[in-house]
This record gives structure tokens, C-alpha cells and sequence, in this order.
């Protein structure tokens, strides 16, 4: 005879019967297993991307200004496994281009076998690197920036000054060799750029034997032992020789990125991966769990009566789990599959986008489609994993009520009546209206409303919380890092300290008085320019004093001035010592405005420094005392050089030039493009301005945001898929399962209206509840977050956006999806009629 | 039209269908009724024979294939569902085999729904008045799951007198009773449908009860085989 399984049997038709709460559970667990397998996939995606980056620069580190014998012990010494060398020869000398003229040379790779001969000339496209005095070879987008055809063996002139100072040279090269083309978007500003070019050794020798150019090597090389040690092991060795050779440690750079991902590889995507999927995981459980439990609250009756007919508690266990199992079993794969293919064919997408959408790209379009084309991102183990990690959130949201389950007596299947159990009586109302009637069910089983308005409440608070910190990733706080304020801000761009271009230095060039009112006003006859600000304006400052401060720049610091009324947006941000306005000016007080800067060059407060202040050509000697360190955010609350005095202060210097260096203009909406246009032509003619737009800003700044927060924010949207699943489950069985308890009220004149009136009232209990948690618990989490990811420097977080759009956004959703679902419902209830609802289970 | 006063419930070739042309089932078919302020009509027979039926669209809680139901001469068999939930609240008070209190409210709340539901003012001496009589003083704030089944049912007795209803509707309240239980029950809904002037159309399936009626109407396949009539009737339509 054949054996039937009668639990097996049971559990398919109650997930039959149960036709919408099978539904819900099996979403949500489908969205689950999609949004662990899409991180896991992303994640694998990365960690290739990663892998296929770093293999283009697996240097392990760089050491900075080497003289050619330092070098040469390099080559020899037992530790390094590769070395190659760049100098830069000269900056360029072409307007506004920032330019530099480089040798390179691989000297040694000990990992190529004698048959690669080691080459030079491996990442041209055409030619070779210059070996003659006169060749050049670079990209051809840089030919034809300095005007020349980028052919093999076409001429061009450049303009250039030897370790960037002395007199300006000029030569003519041949174009020896080109480098893939790079696509550069035509609005950046050339300030922006920076350009190189490659010469060759005989051309820097011709310089040193001439004494016109002192050689400055960087050394970059890798270490044997790359598979063996650990990092920090690594990095004392990479230390060791930089001390063999007496370098400094202060002029090693070590390329962290790729030691962290080659002595650990994966550690930190896997870190991010496993705490994202943890949260995914505890978040859905919870949901699970909520649809279940209510479940079983309102199966009570049901398990009773099985009970009753014999079911062993084993028996009803093994019921539910297989109910969790049927459904995982068409839920799971289903979101393995959508989880996979998600991030398959969107994260090319993403990273397309942003590669061609940012205004510098560093590859050409076919090199990113290369790469894009073969990023690996399936993996076995983590489909494994996931799939093994939504079953076990299944099991364990299970646990809990299948214990309640297993405890309901067969007694119950004929007396329960869903309400709390060890309640008698209740005090209740003189009268009952539809508000104590809506009430009095809230309250009828607390555990369950707390449940739900938990479970809601927590995914709304994970939602809140995520959204505070995205907010607070601003596109245009990035941008305001170089337009404090208005639509333009037109900067001189000036020297510190250039001896043999001395007009070039801001204190000749604060003589010029670019930014007087004459040249204002001829800003304000442009049509569509409302205002323009100068900002406060800022002078040189030297000291005889022996100070780091002031030794990495030429002796020569530029400072400003803060007013009163900023005094408090600095303290906000005081680092060390104090800033008292009125103290600070009757004592000369300056402060200093980096609080990294500080600690590198191991200043001290208090310390007094004999400055010489340069108005113009008129020195005026300035003793000041350093007394608070302040890191204000670039642009905020001003644009701020290093040294900051009190207003008061700087008006006592009596300053005879305009020291004015920046101003910004508000123009009106409508005639950005033709102000634009017109900026341009006059920063064009003056080779010290550059221009900043915001369109431009705003542009860079969200090419960097985007790539990070709009995956996120897709996250954030499926959470909270997850949690209306948890809205709609409830909002259903409540209404369900009182079909005849509703049909009853209306038996005895309950209007249509008032039904609905007292469905929705519920419904908006479990929404205010919700939103009463989220907003508190989810805006001080949220705070927190903010703080921590400002404090790490997470996506140039600075300022704190309250998540205003996210915050209404969610209100409407929840108010509007559970008024939608209340309706929905009631009209599908109401296909069946009144007699039939009454007569139901009886 | 309103029709004569002294008749508060009467139907006209009522009917109600229910399936298709081959599994057609008339639950009522063709039923003329006509019933008096303050009698006291029971309605017997087999299961199947059409009495629920009868009952509820007499209580407005279902809709006929045909005819008309006039409750208080207006004709009703017409009316949307917002105007029946005003008559069920304020003309009818239906008492069901299964009590169905309302889990979440106790014995008092669940006796002044109906009034509240209405908007009515609160006569607390009278609603006191109806839990006396009906033995429930000691029980106003129990919940209902912490009741017997005759305490049950009183409390559904009281709240169908609550808000003074011409009639009164009761589907087989006592079936879920034992005998002496259900006696008492009965008893009372006489004592209070007497006491209060109303009308009272009780379905049963006790011998004993259908004698306490003023009249008997027998149903068999959705037709009236058989309706006593009592005093009052006769002299209506003599």
C-alpha cells in the first residue's frame, strides 16, 4: 500500500488555502535570497574589478627624491624584485597648462623570464620612448593640445622651465612614439589637468652636464615576498631598504591600496559584503518571523482542532517547517536567479556610465568595454552560501513559532477567540464609537500590534537611518568646495615664491589690482550677473624663524582673516587652543587651518613666529602668535588659506593694495549659458584667472557621488519592499481573518463608511507607530552614522542633510499603501456577501 | 405608498435564488408574509427549507432575486447598503445561533455598539434596566470569551433591545444551548420583547418554543406550507 505523508499533504493545502499569506512569505523570502545573492555578486564583481586594476600598478611602493648613486645601490640590493625610475625634467610652460616633462626607466623585474626582454616599450600604441635628445612621446590628446599632429615623427615646440624654475627654454621635438589616445571632456578647466609627456635620458644628461638641471629620481619597486608576508611584515621590509639606502621614511609612499589587497585579498570587500548581507539578513528574518508568528496567532483555532485529532507536536513542527520549505524551495531559487542577473547586466551599465559620464576618464572607451566585458562575477561558493543563508533565515524566523505552535492545546480549537489569553475583563467605555471600537482591536492583542509595529518600525529605521547618510552625500556640498558661493568664482592663480619670475608671485601681482571696482563693474554690465563678492582678500607672509610651517613653501605663506561673525563657525570646527576674537586681536593671535598639516609638521601652539607681511612691495613686520588650530571644510565657512588672522587685526595692517584673490558672481537662472560664455572670454585674456563654474562642479562632483550612492539608495528601496511586504501581510490577515467579526458589526449597523473608517484608523496606529520609531530612533542612528562615516572621510561626507524627501517620501508610502490596501481588500471582501462573511467558520 | 400601520413586516412574492438554470436552488420561493407590531412568530422547519434565508432579508442583511420587503410600510427590498446599515441599527436587532459578540469588548460595550455605531445618546437607566432583567449585572465587564454560552447569548439578547428596536430577530438561539439553559433564554427574550413592545420573529427547531409563539409559520422548500395564526391576525383580516 502506498505510504501517503499526511503532514506533507497538510501543509501543501494550508499554503493552498492560505493562498496570500503563502504569496507574502514566499516574496519575501525571494527578495531575500535576490538581495543576498546581488550583494555577493557585486561583491565578486569588485573584488575581479579590483584584481584587474591593481594589475596595472602592482607596485609596492615609491621612494621620493633619490640621488642617481641611491638608485643604483637600489638596483642591486637582495630585496627588490622590480624597479623602475621617473624624473621630472621640467614643467611646461603653455598658459594656463600644468605640464611636465618625465623620463622613465625600468631598470630591473626579476619577474620576467630572460626571454621577455625587459621593454619599455610596452604600453605604446605606435613607436618607441625617446632615445635621442630631440624625441618626445606622449598621448595624442596632448600633441594636439600644444598644437602639433600627433604623428610618428612630427615636430613640435614646447615652452618648459628645468625642476620648474629658472629661465623658461625652448626646443623643438620629434614625435617618437604615441600612447593610447585618453577621451577628455572639452568643458574641464586646464587648471584641472595635469599633462605629461616622456623625453629622454641623453636630454636630461645634455641639461646636467650643462649644471642646468639638479636630477630628482622616484624610485618605484617591488619587494620580494608578496605570496609569503603579511602586510605589515611587507612594509618593514619595504622600510629596511629604504633605510639601506638612507632614505627617509617621511619620503616613502607606500601603495597601501594594493599592498591591503595583495597580502589580504578580499578582506575589505568581504568585511562590507558580510555586514551588508548580516543586516539584509537580521532585517528579513524579522519580516519572516512577523509573517509567521501573526500566523500562527491566527491559526490558534486550527492547530486546536488538529491537535484534538491527534497531531503530535512533532507532527505540527514538521507542518510549518515544511511550509517554509515548499516555499523556499520555489521562493530561493527564483531570487538566486533575479540576484544574479540583476548586478550581471546593471553593474557594467553603472560603471559604464560613470566611466564616459566623469569629465576625465583615464582609459579609452575600448579599454573600459574590455574591462567591463571581463569582470568575472559568478561564483559557486557564494551562490552556496546565499542559498544556504536564506534557507537558515527561514528556519530560524520559523523557530519561534513553531514553539508557540507546539504549545496551542486542543482545548483552544473550541474556545479560543483571538484576544489575550490571561484577560478577564477590561474597564472598556461607557460608549463605543468607531474610535474605542478600532482601539479596543489594537489593544486586543498587544503582542501582535507591537510585533508588527516593531518589525515595521525597525526596517523604517534601517531606511531612515541609510537615507540620513546618503543625503548627506551632496553633490553640491562637493561642488561648493570650489564655488563657496554664487554660480562662478574666478580665481588668481599666483605664485608663492618664483625667483626668476618674481611678477608671477602674489605680492606683485596683488599690485595689478585684477579684482578692482572698474573691473567689477565691467562684470556687472554683463547681462544676467546679479552680484559679485570678493572674497577676503589674503597676503604673503614670511619668517626668519627656522619652521616647518613655512619651509615646504618657499618661506612663504599666504593669510587672510576671519570677522567676527565667523568666529563661531571656526570654533565649531576647533581642532586645538581657542579662538576668542577679541583676545586674538589685542594680541596678534593667528591661527592655523589644518589640523593634519599641524600634527605632520609637529607644531605647537603658543609658539611666536616674527613674520614680514607683504603689501605689495611694502613689508610690514608682524609678530604673531600661533594659538588655535580650526579645520574648516574647504569653502566653508570661507575660502581659507593656511594662516588666519581677526579682522580687526588685518584692517590695523593698513593695507594699501587690493589683496583681493577671489570673487564669486550670482547670476539669474535664465542667462547662466551667455554669462558662462562671456566669463570665459575675459578669463581667456588674462592668463592668472581661471574660471570655476558650478554646471562644470556640479558635474565632477557627481560623477564621484553617484557610482556609491546610487547602488545604495537601490538597496534602500528593496528594504523597504521588504518591510511593506510586512505592512501588507499585516494589514491582510487582520482584515481577514476577522471576515465574520467584521460581517457581525455589520450586521448590527455597521455603514460601509464606518468600516472603513475603522480599517484605516487601525492601519494608521500601526503607521504613526511606525513612523514614531523611525523618525526618533532612526534620525539619532542616523545622526550617528553621519557623524562616523564625516569622522572617516566616507564620499566627502562634510555636512549633515536631514533626509527631508526620504522622511515624506516614506510618511506617503506607508499612509497611502496601507489606505490602498485597507480599500483593496475591503472591496475583495465585499464580493462575498454579508450572510456568507457571518456564516464563515461557523 | 406607506401601507397600514398596524402590519411592521410583509413581504410580496419574495424570492431568492441562488446558483444557475440546472443547480437552481430556491432557497424562498414566492413567501407572502405579513407581521404585526409586538407578535411573537416563530418559524419552523427542516434544515434547507428556506428559514435562514427568510430571516435574513427580512433583517436587511441579504438582498431578494424578487418581490419586495416592507418594514414599517416602506419598501426596503430596493435600498443600497448605507441605508440598510441604518435600518439594521436602528429598526432590527438580530440575535444569531453563534452569539457572535465582538471579542475585543466587553459585556457593556458590546450591548451599546449598536448605539454608538448610530450616534444615539446613551439611555443609561434603560440599557441598566435591560442587563437587569436579562441576569447580566455581575458580567458587565467581562470579556465574551470569558463567558458561558447562555450568558453569551443574554449578552446578544441585550444587545439587540439595546437600541429599541422594532423587531427583533433571532436565528435559532438556543440551538447551541442545552435544554434548561436555552428555556431560560427563551424566557427572557419573551419577558423583554414583551416588556420593551417589540417584535419577535425567533427560527427554531424546539417543539417547545415554536408553542410559545403567538403564531407558527412552517416552511418545506422555501414555501410557507403552513402559518397558525393567531388571535391578533385573524382579527386583522376579518
Amino acid at each position: 500500500m502506498k505510504k501517503t505523508n499526511t503532514v506533507f499533504t497538510l501543509a501543501v493545502s494550508r499554503l493552498r488555502y492560505q493562498k496570500s499569506r503563502t504569496l507574502l512569505t514566499g516574496i519575501a523570502i525571494m527578495l531575500t535570497a535576490m538581495l543576498l545573492m546581488a550583494i555577493g555578486t557585486v561583491g565578486v564583481a569588485m573584488f575581479d574589478m579590483n584584481r584587474q586594476m591593481f594589475s596595472e600598478m602592482d607596485y609596492h611602493a615609491i621612494f621620493k627624491d633619490l640621488a642617481a648613486d641611491q638608485v643604483t645601490i637600489l638596483t642591486k640590493h637582495i630585496n627588490v624584485e622590480t624597479l623602475s625610475t621617473t624624473e621630472t625634467f621640467a614643467d611646461i610652460v603653455n598658459g594656463k597648462m600644468n605640464g611636465a616633462l618625465v623620463f622613465r626607466e625600468s631598470i630591473k623585474d626579476e619577474r620576467l623570464t630572460d626571454e621577455d626582454a625587459l621593454s619599455n616599450s610596452q604600453t605604446l600604441e605606435s613607436g618607441h620612448y625617446p632615445e635621442t635628445e630631440e624625441e618626445i612621446c606622449s598621448s595624442p590628446i596632448f600633441f594636439r593640445r600644444v598644437g602639433a599632429e600627433p604623428v610618428i615623427g612630427g615636430k613640435v615646440t614646447l615652452s618648459f622651465r628645468v625642476n620648474g624654475k629658472g629661465e623658461i627654454q625652448t626646443k623643438e621635438f620629434t614625435i617618437s612614439g604615441l600612447e593610447p589616445d585618453v577621451e577628455i571632456s572639452e568643458e574641464i578647466d586646464d587648471s584641472r589637468l595635469m599633462w605629461a609627456a616622456y623625453v629622454s635620458k641623453a636630454l636630461l644628461s645634455e641639461y646636467e652636464d650643462a649644471g642646468l638641471y639638479e636630477p630628482s629620481l622616484n624610485a618605484t619597486l617591488r619587494v620580494y615576498g608578496e605570496d609569503e608576508l603579511t602586510y605589515d611584515e611587507i612594509a618593514d621590509r619595504i622600510n629596511s631598504v629604504a633605510a639601506d639606502i638612507g632614505v627617509d621614511e617621511t619620503h616613502v609612499n607606500l601603495n597601501k591600496e594594493y599592498l591591503v589587497t595583495a597580502t589580504d585579498p578580499g578582506t575589505e570587500i568581504i568585511a562590507i559584503v558580510a555586514m551588508i548581507s548580516l543586516i539584509v539578513i537580521l532585517f528579513s528574518a524579522l519580516v519572516i518571523y512577523s509573517i509567521y508568528y501573526v500566523g500562527v496567532i491566527t491559526d490558534v483555532q486550527e492547530i486546536g482542532k488538529l491537535k484534538a485529532l491527534g497531531a503530535s507536536r512533532r507532527q505540527i513542527a514538521k507542518m510549518f517547517l515544511w511550509q517554509g520549505a515548499i516555499v523556499s524551495v520555489f521562493a530561493i531559487p527564483i531570487g538566486l536567479l533575479i540576484g544574479f542577473l540583476l548586478p550581471y547586466f546593471l553593474f557594467p551599465l553603472v560603471l559604464y556610465a560613470y566611466q564616459s559620464g566623469s569629465a576625465i576618464s583615464s582609459y579609452s572607451r575600448d579599454a573600459v568595454e574590455a574591462v567591463i566585458g571581463q569582470i568575472h562575477m559568478f561564483s559557486l561558493p557564494v551562490l552556496f552560501t546565499v542559498a544556504l543563508a536564506a534557507l537558515i533565515t527561514v528556519a530560524v524566523s520559523l523557530w519561534k513559532p513553531i514553539r508557540l505552535a507546539k504549545k496551542v492545546s486542543p482545548a483552544e480549537a473550541i474556545r479560543y477567540q483571538e484576544s489575550s489569553s490571561n484577560r478577564k475583563s477590561r474597564k472598556g467605555h461607557k460608549e463605543v464609537k468607531v474610535a474605542a471600537l478600532t482601539l479596543a482591536n489594537l489593544t486586543r492583542n498587544r503582542k501582535r500590534t507591537t510585533v508588527t509595529i516593531l518589525t515595521m518600525g525597525l526596517s523604517c529605521v534601517l531606511f531612515i537611518c541609510v537615507s540620513a547618510v546618503l543625503s548627506s552625500i551632496s553633490v553640491e556640498d562637493m561642488a561648493r568646495r570650489n564655488i563657496p558661493r554664487g554660480d562662478f568664482h574666478i580665481a588668481l592663480e599666483y605664485s608663492l615664491h618664483d625667483k626668476e619670475y618674481p611678477e608671477n608671485n602674489l605680492d606683485s601681482l596683488v599690485q595689478q589690482e585684477y579684482f578692482n571696482d572698474a573691473f567689477l563693474t565691467q562684470l556687472l554690465s554683463i547681462e544676467g550677473i546679479e552680484s559679485v563678492e570678493r572674497e577676503h582678500g589674503r597676503i604673503l607672509s614670511s619668517t626668519d624663524k627656522e619652521s616647518l610651517l613655512y619651509e615646504d613653501y618657499e618661506n612663504r605663506l599666504p593669510l587672510s582673516y576671519f570677522t567676527r561673525d565667523e568666529a563661531a563657525a571656526l570654533n565649531a570646527v576647533l581642532n586645538q587652543g581657542s579662538i576668542d576674537y577679541d583676545r586674538m586681536a589685542a594680541n596678534n593671535e593667528i591661527a592655523y587651518t589644518s589640523d593634519y598639516w599641524f600634527k605632520q609638521f609637529g607644531l605647537s601652539l603658543g609658539e611666536t613666529y616674527p613674520l614680514t607681511l607683504y603689501d605689495g612691495h611694502r613689508k610690514i613686520p608682524f609678530t604673531a602668535t600661533l594659538t588655535a588650530v580650526t579645520t574648516p571644510d574647504n569653502g566653508f565657512p570661507l575660502y581659507i588659506p593656511p594662516l588666519i588672522m581677526t579682522e580687526d587685526t588685518w584692517n590695523s595692517l593698513g593695507l594699501t593694495c587690493d589683496p583681493t584673490t577671489d570673487i564669486y558672481l550670482y547670476t539669474d537662472e535664465t542667462h547662466y549659458d551667455s554669462v558662462k560664455a562671456a566669463l570665459m572670454d575675459i578669463v581667456a585674456e588674462n592668463e592668472h584667472f581661471t574660471l570655476y563654474s558650478m554646471d562644470v562642479e556640479m558635474r565632477i562632483s557627481r560623477s564621484g557621488v553617484g557610482l556609491t550612492r546610487d547602488p545604495l539608495y537601490l538597496l534602500l528601496v528593496l528594504i523597504a519592499v521588504i518591510g511593506f511586504i510586512s505592512l501588507i501581510n499585516t494589514m491582510i490577515t487582520s482584515i481577514v481573518t476577522r471576515k465574520k467579526e467584521l460581517g457581525v458589526l455589520q450586521a448590527i449597523g455597521l455603514s460601509g463608511r464606518q468600516l472603513v473608517r475603522m480599517l484605516a484608523g487601525e492601519g494608521l496606529v500601526f503607521t504613526a507607530g511606525t513612523l514614531i520609531i523611525s523618525l526618533t530612533l532612526g534620525n539619532a542612528a542616523g545622526y550617528l552614522l553621519f557623524l562616523w562615516a564625516k569622522k572617516e572621510h566616507l564620499m566627502s561626507i562634510s555636512r549633515y542633510h536631514y533626509p527631508l524627501r526620504e522622511t515624506i517620501g516614506l510618511t506617503l508610502v506607508l499612509v497611502v499603501g496601507q489606505l490602498l490596501i485597507t480599500l483593496l481588500i475591503r472591496k475583495k471582501m465585499e464580493k462575498e456577501s454579508l450572510i456568507d462573511r457571518i456564516r464563515n467558520q461557523e | 405608498m406607506k401601507k397600514q400601520a398596524d402590519i411592521i413586516l410583509e413581504t410580496k412574492d419574495l424570492c431568492k435564488y441562488y446558483g444557475t438554470s440546472d443547480n437552481l436552488v430556491r432557497a424562498v420561493d414566492h413567501i407572502d408574509l405579513k407581521i404585526q407590531p409586538r407578535e411573537f412568530v416563530s418559524i419552523v422547519g427542516k434544515s434547507g427549507s428556506g428559514k435562514s434565508t427568510l430571516l435574513h432579508i427580512l433583517g436587511a442583511l441579504d438582498n431578494p432575486t424578487s418581490g419586495k420587503v416592507f418594514l414599517d410600510g416602506e419598501d426596503i427590498s430596493s435600498f443600497k447598503e448605507d441605508a440598510l446599515s441604518k435600518i439594521r441599527r436602528r429598526k432590527i436587532g438580530f440575535i444569531f445561533q453563534s452569539y457572535n459578540l465582538i471579542p475585543s469588548l466587553n459585556v457593556w460595550e458590546n450591548i451599546v455598539l449598536p448605539l454608538g455605531l448610530d450616534g444615539k445618546p446613551l439611555d443609561e437607566s434603560f440599557i441598566n434596566d435591560i442587563i437587569e432583567t436579562l441576569e447580566l449585572s455581575e458580567k458587565v465587564r467581562n470579556l465574551p470569551n470569558t463567558l458561558s454560552g447562555g450568558q453569551q447569548q443574554r449578552c446578544a439578547i441585550a444587545r439587540a433591545i439595546a437600541a429599541k428596536p422594532s423587531i427583533i430577530l433571532a436565528d435559532e438561539p438556543t440551538g447551541n444551548l442545552d435544554t434548561k439553559t436555552g428555556d431560560e433564554v427563551m424566557a427572557l427574550l419573551k419577558t423583554s420583547a414583551k416588556k420593551y413592545g417589540q417584535t419577535l420573529v425567533v427560527i427554531t427547531h424546539n417543539e417547545e418554543i415554536a408553542q410559545m409563539a403567538d403564531r407558527t409559520i412552517m416552511l418545506a422548500d422555501g414555501r410557507i406550507v403552513s402559518s397558525g395564526e393567531s388571535e391578533v391576525v385573524s382579527n386583522e383580516e376579518n
